[in-house]
């Protein structure tokens, strides 16, 4: 296992995943920028609000399309030059191979998580919140979004797996992200969209977000995440355990 | 308590309906060079993917070094080196990381990667992007990678593919110089019979998924005896008077031939023409090549 993560490891480490890490925490700094104020001036840096705001660009569209840019990309340099019928004729098994794609997609998502948090914190520090951080409230909204990417992540690495085309299991994520902010609104269908969890994950509570599916109780969200992922994940590996290479 | 290092044993595929390999028993022993041959379509990726466990046979089993491929995969393929159809790489990567991201898995020292480089005369281009590379070179590096594991077992596909007559000349010694040094076993696949020709210490011929021929080249090229053909006058007339001479001559309509081809056996035959009045005009020696058997065995839709 280790061995194969290390060989993974030097796959990733030269493409071009690194500059896509940036897009989404930086876009979501530029609008925590300049979209944040503080309700007097000279008041507290208002984190909830900047959270929510930030996060509703962040988790609603970048998020999920990132989660399968990351799954398709895991994919791209195995489909391209023949790379799994040259991994899956070594020692490896097709399980692990599996499992070591997946821990790299929610790794890559687990970056993008952090950095995230650090620029709302280089914002609200900068803008003089820094004596009063709600740390429980952000790094809970910050590691909720990346538990809520495991039903996805499985989801899309399986289609990337399954399909030989780059573009295709991307077009699907698009598709489906898309009408996130509708399908938010509905609390019947909204905790079973693999798409809009991580937004119905990360929103802070009680922030004039307190309609449609944002009001749920997170245990229940928690329970629908975990049983999708475990049916997504052992889907898409029994399939790429069975798959003519 | 097996002398075969590979053996196949009815081993079939069914693919779209019909079946691609039908009841293969392939037998390679220790040492061998096995020119593995086809025509277009005979379903020899298709064996050669099984035996490497990335598609599952249909029906019929696999063992490698006596062991069985379903039970015990990895210890087989930790031994067993391979190029599939075309080379695999990883185009963003140079040729020493694609190196390394397969010597991780293998657990060989490091020193392998350049040792494999030589072989394949790759040091020079080893720090450039793959996806920079002509076919040529990536068939190159496919090579390397297929040697990187210090294989007991090489299962190459069609492993000259793009390569030019110089490299194909190298790859030829290189092949035909691993049993030899190495003692490594090798499987090599290929619709060219004289490409093969000239290493191969054993033959396996299939067509349409079934195995039609498999033994040691020298067998093949028993099949490959000389005749002596006969063009005369009256060519029908001659065949008689031969028969009744009692000696051995053939006629299909077309074509007199003689398949005994000793130097005596020719020599009666056209003293007896020329007594009998025939105009001799030709006496040639027919050589059916290999390359002809080859065709014959395979129904004449083989190679190109
Ligand atoms: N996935 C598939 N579905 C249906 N038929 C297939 C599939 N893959 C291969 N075949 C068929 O199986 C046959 C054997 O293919 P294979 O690639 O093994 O031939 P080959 O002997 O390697 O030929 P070549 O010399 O051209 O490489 C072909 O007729 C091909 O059309
Ligand atoms: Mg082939």
């Amino acid at each position: 296992m280790l061995a194969l993560i290390r060989s993974e490891w030097l796959k990733i480490r030269r493409s071009v995943i690194w500059l896509l890490l940036l897009v989404s925490p930086g876009l979501a700094g530029l609008i925590g920028l300049f979209g944040v104020r503080e309700e007097q001036p000279g008041g507290p840096f208002p984190w909830l609000i900047a959270l929510a705001l930030m996060t509703a660009l962040h988790a609603m569209l970048f998020l999920p399309l990132l989660t399968g840019v990351y799954a398709a990309l895991v994919c791209r340099y195995e489909h391209a030059g023949g790379g799994w019928k040259q991994l899956l004729s070594l020692p490896v098994t097709r399980t692990r191979v599996y499992i070591v794609k997946f821990l790299f997609v929610m790794g890559l998502v687990a970056l993008t998580q952090l950095l995230f948090l650090a620029v709302l914190l280089l914002i609200g520090t900068a803008k003089g919140g820094g004596g009063a951080i709600p740390w429980s409230e952000l790094l809970g909204s910050v590691g909720r979004g990346w538990l809520a990417c495991l039903p996805l992540a499985a989801l899309q690495l399986a289609v990337s797996t399954a399909w030989s085309s780059f573009a295709a299991p991307l077009a699907v994520n698009v598709v489906f992200t898309i009408p996130n902010m509708l399908v938010a609104n509905s609390a019947d269908y909204a905790p079973y969209y693999p798409w809009v969890q991580p937004l119905l994950a990360m929103m802070p509570h009680q922030n004039g977000y307190d309609f449609g599916a944002f009001t749920l109780p997170s245990l229940t969200l928690l329970s629908v995440v975990m049983g999708s992922f475990v049916v997504f994940f052992l889907g898409g590996w029994a399939y790429f355990a069975r798959k003519a290479v | 308590m097996n002398e075969w290092i590979l053996e196949t044993n009815g081993l079939s595929k069914q693919l779209g309906g019909r079946a691609v390999v039908n009841q293969l028993n392939l037998q390679v022993k220790q040492g061998d060079i096995y020119g593995f041959l086809g025509p277009n379509g005979a379903g020899k990726t298709t064996t050669i993917r099984m035996l490497l466990g990335l598609a599952k046979p249909s029906v019929g089993s696999i063992r490698i070094f006596g062991k069985d491929l379903r039970k015990e995969r990895l210890s087989i393929l930790r031994k067993v080196g391979s190029l599939v159809e075309y080379p695999s790489y990883y185009g963003h990567l140079n040729a020493i990381d694609n190196l390394e991201t397969v010597r991780r898995l293998l657990d060989v020292p490091r020193s392998r990667i350049s040792e494999v480089l030589e072989i394949v005369r790759l040091t020079k281009d080893a720090k450039r992007a793959v996806k920079g590379y002509s076919l040529g070179m990536k068939q190159r590096l496919g090579i390397a990678t297929a040697l990187l594991g210090q294989p007991d077992l090489l299962i190459l596909d069609e492993p000259t593919n793009g390569l030019d007559p110089a490299g194909i000349q190298e790859i030829r010694e290189l092949i035909k110089s691993m049993p030899r040094e190495h003692g490594v076993t090798i499987l090599i696949s290929s619709h060219l019979l004289a490409e093969i020709e000239q290493m191969a210490t054993r033959v396996g011929i299939i067509t349409k998924g079934q195995m039609i021929f498999q033994d040691s080249i020298e067998a093949l090229r028993r099949q490959a005896k000389p005749t002596i053909r006969i063009s005369v006058s009256r060519p029908e007339e001659a065949w008689r008077m031969l028969l009744a001479k009692g000696l051995p001559v053939d006629w299909d309509q077309t074509r007199l031939t003689v398949g005994e081809v000793s130097d005596r056996t020719v020599a009666s035959i056209v003293a007896a023409l020329v007594q009998q009045d025939h105009d001799v005009y030709r006496v040639e020696e027919e050589r059916v090549s290999l390359e002809d058997i080859f065709l014959e065995i395979t129904g004449g839709e083989g190679s190109l």
